[in-house]
């Protein structure tokens, strides 16, 4: 099918786009119930590491949304909001190695995503790649 | 929960994962009989979820009550998601989404495996 316009590149939410829009959504998911049973339940404890699960709940859930859609407003969103999530990996990853009593309860970017096979770190990377693969020619 | 149940779901899951990967590998789309098994892995999951959720309205204290909960929860969603997803588009990419949503049911399990048997602190 793709073969008959091959000047096109395919959509965000084709092909190989189809996995990284459900590994997105799937983190969405697990961030966001993370966040809320924190909030919930052990909000004292501490109040950072549960606002960030929440952060990057929200960051998942927008580049869920805007790579399912794929046009050029979603395109641009995206793009901030995987921008975002890099910064925040890195961020709370390097903060959760060296200073761990800051973050005494894991974060789905704790130790740059350890508790999910590194994936949080390897998710934005391919976002950012992708969506220059899916760059319009025009 | 019932670890038995969580102990089959567990090779169900591994199952699908399995399969996923190979019509992926193959560059087929999922087959008919590949959809009716994930279902019923889905099932599979929804009948842990229903044992487990009575059982802590029951009384019974995992780990953390709260967190199981959750991924009793959760865990109801993933395959449903995924089908859909997965047949909107029907490519090989369509196995590798069947692939993980069956992994995280499987990673997911072996969670809840651990909060359900730990005694609670």
């Amino acid at each position: 099918m793709s073969s008959t316009q091959p000047a096109q590149p395919p959509r965000t939410s084709s092909g190989p786009g189809r996995v990284l829009v459900a590994v997105y959504g799937l983190f969405a998911l697990s961030a966001t119930a993370r966040a809320a049973v924190q909030l919930a339940t052990q909000f004292d404890e501490a109040p950072l590491a549960y606002l960030l699960s929440a952060v990057a709940g929200l960051v998942y859930i927008v580049a869920t949304v805007t790579l399912a859609r794929g046009d050029r407003a979603s395109r641009r969103v995206a793009t901030v909001a995987i921008v975002l999530e890099l910064i925040g990996v890195l961020t709370v990853g390097t903060l959760s190695v060296v200073d761990p009593a800051a973050f005494p309860r894991a974060t789905v970017w704790s130790a740059y995503g350890v508790g999910y096979a590194f994936v949080p770190l390897v998710l934005p990377v391919l976002g950012l790649l992708w969506l220059r693969h899916t760059r319009p020619t025009s | 929960m019932i670890p038995a149940l969580a102990y089959a779901l567990l090779a169900l899951a591994g199952a699908a994962t399995v399969w996923g990967l190979l019509t992926a590998v193959l560059d087929k789309p999922p087959g008919k009989a590949q959809l009716l098994f994930d279902a019923g892995v889905w099932v599979a999951t929804a009948v842990q979820s229903v044992i487990g959720l009575v059982r802590v309205v029951a009384g019974y204290r995992p780990a953390e009550t709260a967190t199981t909960v959750g991924y009793l929860l959760a865990i109801l969603v993933l395959i449903p998601l995924a089908w859909f997803w997965a047949n909107t588009e029907r490519t090989r990419w369509s196995g590798v989404v069947l692939a993980v949503a069956a992994l995280s049911v499987l990673a997911m399990t072996l969670r809840l495996l651990q909060l359900w048997t730990q005694v609670p602190a």
